[in-house]
Protein backbone atom coordinates (compact mmCIF):
# COMPACT_ATOMS: atom_id res chain seq x y z
CA UNK A 1 0.00 0.00 0.00
CA UNK A 2 1.37 3.65 -0.57
CA UNK A 3 1.46 6.18 2.27
CA UNK A 4 -1.54 7.58 0.91
CA UNK A 5 -3.52 4.80 1.73
CA UNK A 6 -3.79 5.61 5.33
CA UNK A 7 -5.82 8.74 4.69
CA UNK A 8 -8.85 9.63 2.71
CA UNK A 9 -11.43 12.40 2.85
CA UNK A 10 -13.67 12.30 5.74
CA UNK A 11 -15.65 15.27 4.59
CA UNK A 12 -16.24 17.50 1.46
CA UNK A 13 -17.59 21.06 0.62
CA UNK A 14 -18.52 23.16 -2.38
CA UNK A 15 -19.93 27.08 -2.94
CA UNK A 16 -20.55 28.76 -5.89
CA UNK A 17 -22.01 31.92 -5.50
CA UNK A 18 -25.63 33.31 -6.99
CA UNK A 19 -24.94 35.49 -9.01
CA UNK A 20 -24.01 34.83 -13.10
CA UNK A 21 -22.38 36.54 -16.45
CA UNK A 22 -23.29 35.24 -19.65
CA UNK A 23 -20.44 35.11 -21.69
CA UNK A 24 -22.24 36.92 -24.84
CA UNK A 25 -22.25 40.26 -22.37
CA UNK A 26 -18.40 40.11 -22.36
CA UNK A 27 -18.82 39.55 -26.59
CA UNK A 28 -21.28 42.89 -26.41
CA UNK A 29 -18.99 45.17 -23.99
CA UNK A 30 -15.62 44.62 -26.01
CA UNK A 31 -16.39 43.82 -29.54
CA UNK A 32 -15.27 39.69 -29.34
CA UNK A 33 -16.51 37.76 -32.11
CA UNK A 34 -19.34 36.18 -31.01
CA UNK A 35 -18.41 32.93 -31.41
CA UNK A 36 -15.93 33.14 -28.77
CA UNK A 37 -17.82 31.95 -25.99
CA UNK A 38 -18.64 28.59 -27.95
CA UNK A 39 -14.84 28.17 -29.14
CA UNK A 40 -14.21 27.96 -25.06
CA UNK A 41 -17.44 25.52 -24.55
CA UNK A 42 -18.82 28.11 -21.71
CA UNK A 43 -22.08 29.67 -21.09
CA UNK A 44 -22.25 31.75 -18.49
CA UNK A 45 -19.49 32.15 -15.63
CA UNK A 46 -20.39 32.88 -11.51
CA UNK A 47 -19.19 35.68 -9.86
CA UNK A 48 -18.84 36.82 -6.02
CA UNK A 49 -21.38 39.55 -4.85
CA UNK A 50 -20.06 42.79 -3.65
CA UNK A 51 -20.14 41.51 0.05
CA UNK A 52 -17.70 38.11 -0.86
CA UNK A 53 -13.92 37.51 -1.20
CA UNK A 54 -11.79 34.17 -1.82
CA UNK A 55 -11.83 34.50 2.36
CA UNK A 56 -16.09 33.69 2.98
CA UNK A 57 -16.29 31.50 -0.11
CA UNK A 58 -13.77 29.19 1.62
CA UNK A 59 -15.12 29.83 4.76
CA UNK A 60 -18.65 28.68 3.10
CA UNK A 61 -17.03 25.52 1.59
CA UNK A 62 -15.25 24.57 4.79
CA UNK A 63 -17.97 24.93 6.93
CA UNK A 64 -19.79 22.41 4.30
CA UNK A 65 -16.89 20.20 4.49
CA UNK A 66 -16.62 20.21 7.93
CA UNK A 67 -21.08 19.10 8.15
CA UNK A 68 -20.11 16.24 6.63
CA UNK A 69 -16.54 14.81 8.53
CA UNK A 70 -18.67 15.22 11.09
CA UNK A 71 -15.90 15.76 13.86
CA UNK A 72 -14.95 18.44 15.90
CA UNK A 73 -13.01 20.77 14.41
CA UNK A 74 -10.44 21.65 17.11
CA UNK A 75 -9.42 18.20 15.87
CA UNK A 76 -8.10 19.62 12.93
CA UNK A 77 -4.34 20.40 12.81
CA UNK A 78 -3.56 22.05 9.57
CA UNK A 79 -5.61 24.55 7.55
CA UNK A 80 -4.16 25.23 3.96
CA UNK A 81 -5.75 27.96 1.91
CA UNK A 82 -4.93 27.85 -1.73
CA UNK A 83 -5.88 30.70 -3.91
CA UNK A 84 -4.22 33.78 -6.25
CA UNK A 85 -6.64 35.77 -5.10
CA UNK A 86 -6.08 36.81 -1.28
CA UNK A 87 -8.39 39.70 -0.21
CA UNK A 88 -4.92 40.86 1.86
CA UNK A 89 -1.82 40.11 0.41
CA UNK A 90 0.00 40.25 3.71
CA UNK A 91 -2.38 38.40 6.15
CA UNK A 92 -3.53 34.79 6.15
CA UNK A 93 -7.59 33.99 5.02
CA UNK A 94 -6.24 30.80 6.56
CA UNK A 95 -6.35 31.62 10.09
CA UNK A 96 -9.94 34.14 9.87
CA UNK A 97 -11.34 31.05 8.21
CA UNK A 98 -9.90 29.04 11.31
CA UNK A 99 -10.75 31.23 13.46
CA UNK A 100 -14.51 31.15 12.57
CA UNK A 101 -14.65 28.01 12.81
CA UNK A 102 -13.67 27.19 15.98
CA UNK A 103 -10.34 24.90 14.67
CA UNK A 104 -8.10 27.36 16.48
CA UNK A 105 -5.33 28.14 18.48
CA UNK A 106 -3.81 24.59 17.86
CA UNK A 107 -3.42 23.93 14.33
CA UNK A 108 -1.28 24.89 11.46
CA UNK A 109 -2.76 27.63 9.24
CA UNK A 110 -1.56 28.85 5.84
CA UNK A 111 -2.43 30.68 2.47
CA UNK A 112 -0.15 28.99 -0.77
CA UNK A 113 0.22 30.48 -4.20
CA UNK A 114 0.42 28.25 -6.93
CA UNK A 115 -1.65 29.66 -9.95
CA UNK A 116 -4.19 27.09 -10.01
CA UNK A 117 -2.94 24.16 -8.33
CA UNK A 118 -1.90 25.48 -4.77
CA UNK A 119 -4.71 24.06 -3.59
CA UNK A 120 -4.51 20.76 -4.67
CA UNK A 121 -0.19 20.65 -3.35
CA UNK A 122 -2.15 21.12 -0.25
CA UNK A 123 -3.92 18.15 -0.40
CA UNK A 124 -0.82 16.50 -0.50
CA UNK A 125 0.64 18.30 2.43
CA UNK A 126 -2.15 17.16 3.97
CA UNK A 127 -2.03 13.60 2.89
CA UNK A 128 1.47 13.59 3.93
CA UNK A 129 1.11 15.45 7.42
CA UNK A 130 -2.16 12.71 8.57
CA UNK A 131 -0.20 9.73 6.73
CA UNK A 132 2.64 10.71 9.09
CA UNK A 133 0.62 10.84 12.48
CA UNK A 134 1.76 14.50 12.57
CA UNK A 135 -1.84 15.61 12.74
CA UNK A 136 -5.29 14.16 12.75
CA UNK A 137 -7.35 15.95 10.10
CA UNK A 138 -6.55 18.41 8.13
CA UNK A 139 -8.74 20.91 6.09
CA UNK A 140 -7.87 22.17 2.46
CA UNK A 141 -9.48 24.87 0.64
CA UNK A 142 -9.19 26.01 -2.80
CA UNK A 143 -11.25 29.50 -3.20
CA UNK A 144 -10.55 32.22 -5.81
CA UNK A 145 -12.35 35.31 -6.76
CA UNK A 146 -10.38 35.01 -10.23
CA UNK A 147 -9.15 38.06 -11.73
CA UNK A 148 -8.29 38.97 -15.52
CA UNK A 149 -7.72 42.19 -17.27
CA UNK A 150 -11.15 43.31 -19.00
CA UNK A 151 -11.38 42.75 -22.50
CA UNK A 152 -8.95 40.00 -22.19
CA UNK A 153 -9.54 36.38 -23.32
CA UNK A 154 -9.24 35.57 -20.15
CA UNK A 155 -12.27 37.53 -18.48
CA UNK A 156 -14.22 35.15 -20.75
CA UNK A 157 -13.84 32.09 -17.95
CA UNK A 158 -11.92 34.16 -15.18
CA UNK A 159 -14.71 33.25 -11.74
CA UNK A 160 -15.44 32.50 -8.46
CA UNK A 161 -16.01 29.45 -5.96
CA UNK A 162 -14.16 27.20 -3.81
CA UNK A 163 -14.42 23.89 -2.56
CA UNK A 164 -12.93 22.38 0.54
CA UNK A 165 -11.82 18.75 1.65
CA UNK A 166 -11.09 17.53 5.22
CA UNK A 167 -8.39 14.96 5.05
CA UNK A 168 -8.12 12.16 7.52
CA UNK A 169 -7.99 8.34 8.50
CA UNK A 170 -9.26 5.73 5.23
CA UNK A 171 -11.11 4.44 8.45
CA UNK A 172 -13.39 7.37 8.27
CA UNK A 173 -13.44 8.40 4.52
CA UNK A 174 -16.16 8.89 2.09
CA UNK A 175 -13.19 8.17 -0.21
CA UNK A 176 -9.75 6.53 0.48
CA UNK A 177 -6.88 8.01 -1.40
CA UNK A 178 -4.70 4.70 -3.01
CA UNK A 179 -1.79 7.29 -5.15
CA UNK A 180 -0.84 10.26 -5.97
CA UNK A 181 2.07 11.53 -8.29
CA UNK A 182 3.09 15.54 -9.19
CA UNK A 183 4.94 16.47 -11.65
CA UNK A 184 6.42 20.49 -11.95
CA UNK A 185 9.13 22.44 -14.27
CA UNK A 186 9.58 26.27 -14.59
CA UNK A 187 7.04 27.40 -17.66
CA UNK A 188 6.27 30.94 -18.20
CA UNK A 189 2.77 30.40 -19.29
CA UNK A 190 0.80 32.66 -16.69
CA UNK A 191 2.18 35.42 -14.02
CA UNK A 192 0.82 38.13 -11.88
CA UNK A 193 3.92 40.69 -10.55
CA UNK A 194 3.62 42.39 -7.55
CA UNK A 195 1.18 45.45 -7.25
CA UNK A 196 -0.54 44.33 -10.87
CA UNK A 197 -4.09 43.88 -10.66
CA UNK A 198 -4.79 41.64 -13.53
CA UNK A 199 -2.73 38.00 -14.80
CA UNK A 200 -0.34 37.91 -17.94
CA UNK A 201 -0.64 34.87 -20.20
CA UNK A 202 2.42 33.38 -22.52
CA UNK A 203 0.01 32.89 -25.12
CA UNK A 204 1.38 29.71 -26.93
CA UNK A 205 2.46 28.49 -23.88
CA UNK A 206 -1.28 28.35 -22.62
CA UNK A 207 -1.94 24.85 -24.11
CA UNK A 208 0.84 22.29 -25.38
CA UNK A 209 3.48 23.26 -23.07
CA UNK A 210 1.75 24.02 -19.53
CA UNK A 211 -1.99 22.57 -19.36
CA UNK A 212 -1.39 19.49 -21.71
CA UNK A 213 2.18 18.34 -21.15
CA UNK A 214 1.87 18.73 -17.16
CA UNK A 215 -1.33 17.08 -17.06
CA UNK A 216 -0.64 13.77 -19.08
CA UNK A 217 2.51 13.85 -17.61
CA UNK A 218 1.29 13.76 -14.12
CA UNK A 219 -1.26 11.01 -15.50
CA UNK A 220 0.72 8.93 -16.85
CA UNK A 221 2.99 9.13 -13.58
CA UNK A 222 0.59 8.05 -11.47
CA UNK A 223 -0.18 5.11 -13.93
CA UNK A 224 3.72 3.98 -14.08
CA UNK A 225 3.45 3.98 -10.39
CA UNK A 226 0.18 1.96 -9.97
CA UNK A 227 -0.42 0.12 -12.95
CA UNK A 228 -3.65 1.44 -13.40
CA UNK A 229 -5.26 2.55 -16.75
CA UNK A 230 -8.48 4.66 -17.85
CA UNK A 231 -10.78 1.56 -18.08
CA UNK A 232 -10.22 1.40 -14.45
CA UNK A 233 -11.31 4.25 -13.31
CA UNK A 234 -15.50 5.55 -12.80
CA UNK A 235 -14.94 9.22 -13.25
CA UNK A 236 -11.82 11.33 -14.20
CA UNK A 237 -12.12 14.70 -13.43
CA UNK A 238 -8.87 17.61 -14.83
CA UNK A 239 -8.62 21.18 -14.34
CA UNK A 240 -11.12 23.33 -15.98
CA UNK A 241 -9.70 26.43 -17.88
CA UNK A 242 -12.62 26.26 -19.98
CA UNK A 243 -14.77 23.54 -21.48
CA UNK A 244 -12.94 22.13 -24.09
CA UNK A 245 -9.20 21.73 -22.56
CA UNK A 246 -10.59 18.72 -20.05
CA UNK A 247 -11.93 16.77 -22.70
CA UNK A 248 -9.02 17.08 -25.02
CA UNK A 249 -6.64 16.30 -22.17
CA UNK A 250 -8.86 13.18 -21.57
CA UNK A 251 -8.84 12.18 -25.31
CA UNK A 252 -5.00 11.73 -25.08
CA UNK A 253 -4.96 10.01 -22.13
CA UNK A 254 -8.01 7.33 -23.51
CA UNK A 255 -10.58 8.50 -21.59
CA UNK A 256 -14.01 8.85 -22.63
CA UNK A 257 -16.04 11.93 -22.09
CA UNK A 258 -18.90 10.31 -20.39
CA UNK A 259 -16.19 9.90 -17.76
CA UNK A 260 -15.05 13.57 -17.66
CA UNK A 261 -18.58 15.61 -18.23
CA UNK A 262 -19.85 14.73 -14.58
CA UNK A 263 -17.22 16.77 -13.48
CA UNK A 264 -16.96 19.48 -15.97
CA UNK A 265 -18.80 22.12 -14.48
CA UNK A 266 -16.54 25.22 -16.69
CA UNK A 267 -19.11 24.99 -19.07
CA UNK A 268 -21.50 26.76 -16.17
CA UNK A 269 -19.52 28.54 -14.16
CA UNK A 270 -15.99 29.61 -15.81
CA UNK A 271 -12.81 28.42 -14.17
CA UNK A 272 -12.76 29.28 -10.74
CA UNK A 273 -9.00 28.79 -10.51
CA UNK A 274 -7.68 26.82 -7.31
CA UNK A 275 -12.01 25.41 -6.93
CA UNK A 276 -11.79 24.55 -10.60
CA UNK A 277 -11.01 20.63 -10.43
CA UNK A 278 -11.41 20.19 -6.96
CA UNK A 279 -15.45 21.61 -7.20
CA UNK A 280 -15.34 18.51 -9.69
CA UNK A 281 -14.29 16.13 -7.53
CA UNK A 282 -16.75 17.47 -5.10
CA UNK A 283 -19.77 16.89 -7.36
CA UNK A 284 -18.44 13.58 -8.24
CA UNK A 285 -18.70 12.80 -4.67
CA UNK A 286 -21.99 14.30 -4.19
CA UNK A 287 -22.83 11.64 -6.74
CA UNK A 288 -20.62 8.54 -6.67
CA UNK A 289 -21.71 5.06 -5.08
CA UNK A 290 -19.21 2.78 -2.84
CA UNK A 291 -16.20 0.99 -5.28
CA UNK A 292 -16.60 3.95 -7.62
CA UNK A 293 -12.32 4.98 -8.68
CA UNK A 294 -11.98 8.36 -9.28
CA UNK A 295 -8.85 10.09 -10.79
CA UNK A 296 -8.41 13.77 -10.54
CA UNK A 297 -6.09 16.04 -12.42
CA UNK A 298 -5.68 19.73 -10.90
CA UNK A 299 -2.70 22.13 -12.72
CA UNK A 300 -1.64 25.13 -12.27
CA UNK A 301 0.18 27.47 -14.14
CA UNK A 302 3.82 28.17 -13.44
CA UNK A 303 3.55 25.04 -13.71
CA UNK A 304 2.72 22.01 -12.53
CA UNK A 305 0.24 19.12 -11.88
CA UNK A 306 -0.94 16.38 -9.59
CA UNK A 307 -2.94 12.96 -10.22
CA UNK A 308 -4.77 11.28 -7.37
CA UNK A 309 -6.54 7.93 -7.42
CA UNK A 310 -8.98 7.49 -5.07
CA UNK A 311 -11.51 4.93 -4.05
CA UNK A 312 -15.53 5.93 -3.11
CA UNK A 313 -16.22 3.95 0.05
CA UNK A 314 -19.33 2.95 2.19
CA UNK A 315 -19.18 5.59 3.96
CA UNK A 316 -19.85 8.40 1.21
CA UNK A 317 -23.73 7.41 1.37
CA UNK A 318 -24.11 8.87 4.52
CA UNK A 319 -21.94 12.35 4.33
CA UNK A 320 -23.77 13.29 0.85
CA UNK A 321 -27.17 14.66 2.29
CA UNK A 322 -25.22 16.53 5.29
CA UNK A 323 -25.03 19.71 3.43
CA UNK A 324 -26.03 21.29 0.08
CA UNK A 325 -24.53 19.84 -2.64
CA UNK A 326 -22.91 21.89 -5.97
CA UNK A 327 -26.04 20.99 -7.94
CA UNK A 328 -27.91 22.76 -5.11
CA UNK A 329 -25.29 25.59 -5.92
CA UNK A 330 -25.76 25.34 -9.95
CA UNK A 331 -29.61 25.84 -9.52
CA UNK A 332 -29.34 28.82 -7.18
CA UNK A 333 -28.47 31.49 -9.73
CA UNK A 334 -29.30 35.02 -10.57
CA UNK A 335 -28.40 36.74 -14.38
CA UNK A 336 -26.17 40.01 -14.00
CA UNK A 337 -25.22 42.34 -16.64
CA UNK A 338 -21.75 43.22 -16.94
CA UNK A 339 -22.77 46.70 -14.89
CA UNK A 340 -23.27 44.82 -11.93
CA UNK A 341 -20.38 42.49 -12.47
CA UNK A 342 -18.05 45.24 -12.72
CA UNK A 343 -19.35 46.72 -9.93
CA UNK A 344 -19.01 43.37 -8.13
CA UNK A 345 -15.49 42.70 -9.06
CA UNK A 346 -14.45 46.39 -8.31
CA UNK A 347 -13.16 46.64 -12.36
CA UNK A 348 -14.72 50.26 -11.52
CA UNK A 349 -12.17 51.87 -8.92
CA UNK A 350 -14.00 54.52 -6.78
CA UNK A 351 -11.68 57.71 -4.15
CA UNK A 352 -12.83 55.74 -0.97
CA UNK B 1 -7.35 54.44 9.67
CA UNK B 2 -11.17 55.19 10.52
CA UNK B 3 -12.21 52.40 12.65
CA UNK B 4 -10.49 50.87 16.00
CA UNK B 5 -8.32 47.60 14.81
CA UNK B 6 -8.47 46.68 18.97
CA UNK B 7 -12.43 47.01 19.02
CA UNK B 8 -13.02 44.46 15.57
CA UNK B 9 -10.38 42.31 17.20
CA UNK B 10 -12.36 42.52 20.75
CA UNK B 11 -15.64 41.50 18.95
CA UNK B 12 -14.70 38.88 16.15
CA UNK B 13 -15.80 36.12 17.90
CA UNK B 14 -19.01 37.26 18.15
CA UNK B 15 -18.73 38.64 14.32
CA UNK B 16 -17.68 35.62 13.37
CA UNK B 17 -19.68 32.70 15.09
CA UNK B 18 -22.94 35.48 16.14
CA UNK B 19 -22.30 34.40 19.41
CA UNK B 20 -25.41 35.00 22.17
CA UNK B 21 -25.67 34.24 25.88
CA UNK B 22 -27.82 31.62 27.31
CA UNK B 23 -29.16 31.69 30.15
CA UNK B 24 -28.64 28.51 32.69
CA UNK B 25 -31.68 29.69 34.83
CA UNK B 26 -34.70 30.44 32.57
CA UNK B 27 -33.01 28.98 29.45
CA UNK B 28 -33.73 32.02 27.21
CA UNK B 29 -31.03 33.21 24.61
CA UNK B 30 -30.06 36.76 25.10
CA UNK B 31 -28.72 38.79 22.38
CA UNK B 32 -27.05 41.12 21.66
CA UNK B 33 -24.79 39.07 24.31
CA UNK B 34 -25.45 40.22 28.01
CA UNK B 35 -24.15 39.46 31.39
CA UNK B 36 -27.07 39.85 33.15
CA UNK B 37 -29.75 37.77 31.54
CA UNK B 38 -33.16 40.26 30.36
CA UNK B 39 -35.88 37.87 30.74
CA UNK B 40 -35.01 36.81 34.55
CA UNK B 41 -32.42 38.83 36.01
CA UNK B 42 -30.25 35.67 36.64
CA UNK B 43 -26.00 36.31 36.00
CA UNK B 44 -25.83 32.35 35.03
CA UNK B 45 -25.32 32.81 31.80
CA UNK B 46 -23.03 30.99 28.70
CA UNK B 47 -21.70 31.84 25.21
CA UNK B 48 -23.89 29.49 22.55
CA UNK B 49 -23.10 30.31 18.85
CA UNK B 50 -26.36 30.85 17.00
CA UNK B 51 -25.79 29.69 13.72
CA UNK B 52 -29.35 28.78 12.92
CA UNK B 53 -32.17 29.26 10.33
CA UNK B 54 -33.98 31.96 10.91
CA UNK B 55 -37.45 33.89 9.51
CA UNK B 56 -37.16 37.24 8.36
CA UNK B 57 -39.90 39.74 10.79
CA UNK B 58 -39.10 42.55 9.59
CA UNK B 59 -36.16 44.86 7.22
CA UNK B 60 -35.76 48.34 5.58
CA UNK B 61 -34.30 49.30 2.29
CA UNK B 62 -31.27 51.87 2.78
CA UNK B 63 -30.04 53.50 -0.37
CA UNK B 64 -28.62 56.25 1.35
CA UNK B 65 -26.09 54.46 2.86
CA UNK B 66 -23.61 55.91 5.50
CA UNK B 67 -19.54 56.22 3.94
CA UNK B 68 -17.63 53.37 3.85
CA UNK B 69 -21.27 50.67 2.75
CA UNK B 70 -21.53 52.52 -1.04
CA UNK B 71 -20.13 48.89 -2.46
CA UNK B 72 -23.12 47.35 -0.59
CA UNK B 73 -26.05 49.63 -1.38
CA UNK B 74 -28.79 48.87 -1.60
CA UNK B 75 -28.00 48.06 2.47
CA UNK B 76 -30.88 45.68 3.50
CA UNK B 77 -31.20 45.55 7.25
CA UNK B 78 -33.78 43.29 8.83
CA UNK B 79 -34.51 41.46 12.05
CA UNK B 80 -34.99 38.41 11.76
CA UNK B 81 -35.92 35.52 14.53
CA UNK B 82 -33.87 32.53 14.98
CA UNK B 83 -36.15 28.93 14.28
CA UNK B 84 -34.55 27.25 17.54
CA UNK B 85 -33.14 29.39 20.05
CA UNK B 86 -36.02 31.98 19.17
CA UNK B 87 -33.49 35.44 19.53
CA UNK B 88 -33.98 38.09 17.49
CA UNK B 89 -31.11 39.38 15.86
CA UNK B 90 -30.88 43.02 13.74
CA UNK B 91 -28.66 41.82 11.05
CA UNK B 92 -27.75 42.45 7.01
CA UNK B 93 -29.50 40.44 4.29
CA UNK B 94 -27.37 39.74 1.33
CA UNK B 95 -27.96 37.67 -2.01
CA UNK B 96 -31.62 38.89 -2.44
CA UNK B 97 -32.94 41.52 -4.20
CA UNK B 98 -35.29 44.26 -2.01
CA UNK B 99 -38.54 43.24 -3.84
CA UNK B 100 -37.74 39.99 -3.33
CA UNK B 101 -38.15 39.70 0.47
CA UNK B 102 -41.19 38.14 2.47
CA UNK B 103 -42.07 37.89 5.73
CA UNK B 104 -41.75 34.79 7.33
CA UNK B 105 -38.40 34.13 4.49
CA UNK B 106 -36.55 31.35 5.80
CA UNK B 107 -32.40 32.99 6.16
CA UNK B 108 -29.24 31.02 6.66
CA UNK B 109 -26.58 32.68 8.37
CA UNK B 110 -23.15 33.59 6.09
CA UNK B 111 -19.76 34.92 6.84
CA UNK B 112 -19.51 37.91 4.91
CA UNK B 113 -17.76 41.30 4.46
CA UNK B 114 -19.22 43.86 5.90
CA UNK B 115 -16.86 46.85 6.12
CA UNK B 116 -13.51 47.72 5.17
CA UNK B 117 -11.05 50.49 5.97
CA UNK B 118 -10.60 52.21 2.81
CA UNK B 119 -8.29 50.30 0.20
CA UNK B 120 -5.64 49.55 2.94
CA UNK B 121 -7.16 49.05 6.52
CA UNK B 122 -8.63 45.82 7.91
CA UNK B 123 -11.28 43.85 6.47
CA UNK B 124 -14.54 43.35 8.53
CA UNK B 125 -16.30 39.98 8.37
CA UNK B 126 -19.15 38.70 10.37
CA UNK B 127 -22.20 36.61 10.05
CA UNK B 128 -25.10 37.77 7.88
CA UNK B 129 -28.50 35.74 6.21
CA UNK B 130 -29.15 35.41 3.35
CA UNK B 131 -31.95 32.99 1.30
CA UNK B 132 -31.90 29.06 1.73
CA UNK B 133 -29.41 27.64 -0.88
CA UNK B 134 -31.79 24.63 -0.43
CA UNK B 135 -34.66 23.27 1.24
CA UNK B 136 -37.81 25.08 2.19
CA UNK B 137 -36.37 28.68 1.83
CA UNK B 138 -37.84 30.86 -1.44
CA UNK B 139 -34.62 32.50 -3.12
CA UNK B 140 -36.15 35.22 -5.34
CA UNK B 141 -32.77 34.96 -7.86
CA UNK B 142 -33.86 34.04 -11.53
Amino acid sequence: MEPEGSTGIVGWGAYIPRYRLPLKEIVRVWGFSPETPAGLRTIEKAVAGDDEDATTMGWEAARNALLRAGIEPSRIGGVWFGTESKPYAVKPSATIIAHALKITPETMATDLEFACRAASEALRLAIGAVASGLIDYGLVIGSDTAQANPGDILEFTASSAAAAFIIGPSSEAAAVFEASYTYVTDTPDFWRRAHMHYPLHGEAFTGEPAYFHHIVSAVKGLFEKTGLKPSDFTYAVFHQPNGSFPLRVAAKLGFPKEKVLPGLLTPYIGNSYNASALIGLAKILDQAKPGDRVLVAPFGSGAGSDAYSLVVTEGVLDKQGRAPKVGDYLERKKVIDYGLYAKYRRLIHRIR
Amino acid sequence: MKYSIARFWREREGHYRLLGRKCRSCGRVNYPPSSVCRYCGSKDLEDVELLEKARVLTWTVIHTAPEGFEEYRPVIIAIVELLESKARILTRLTDVEPEDIREGMIVEPVLRRISEDGDSGIIHYAIVFRPLVSGGGSDGGG
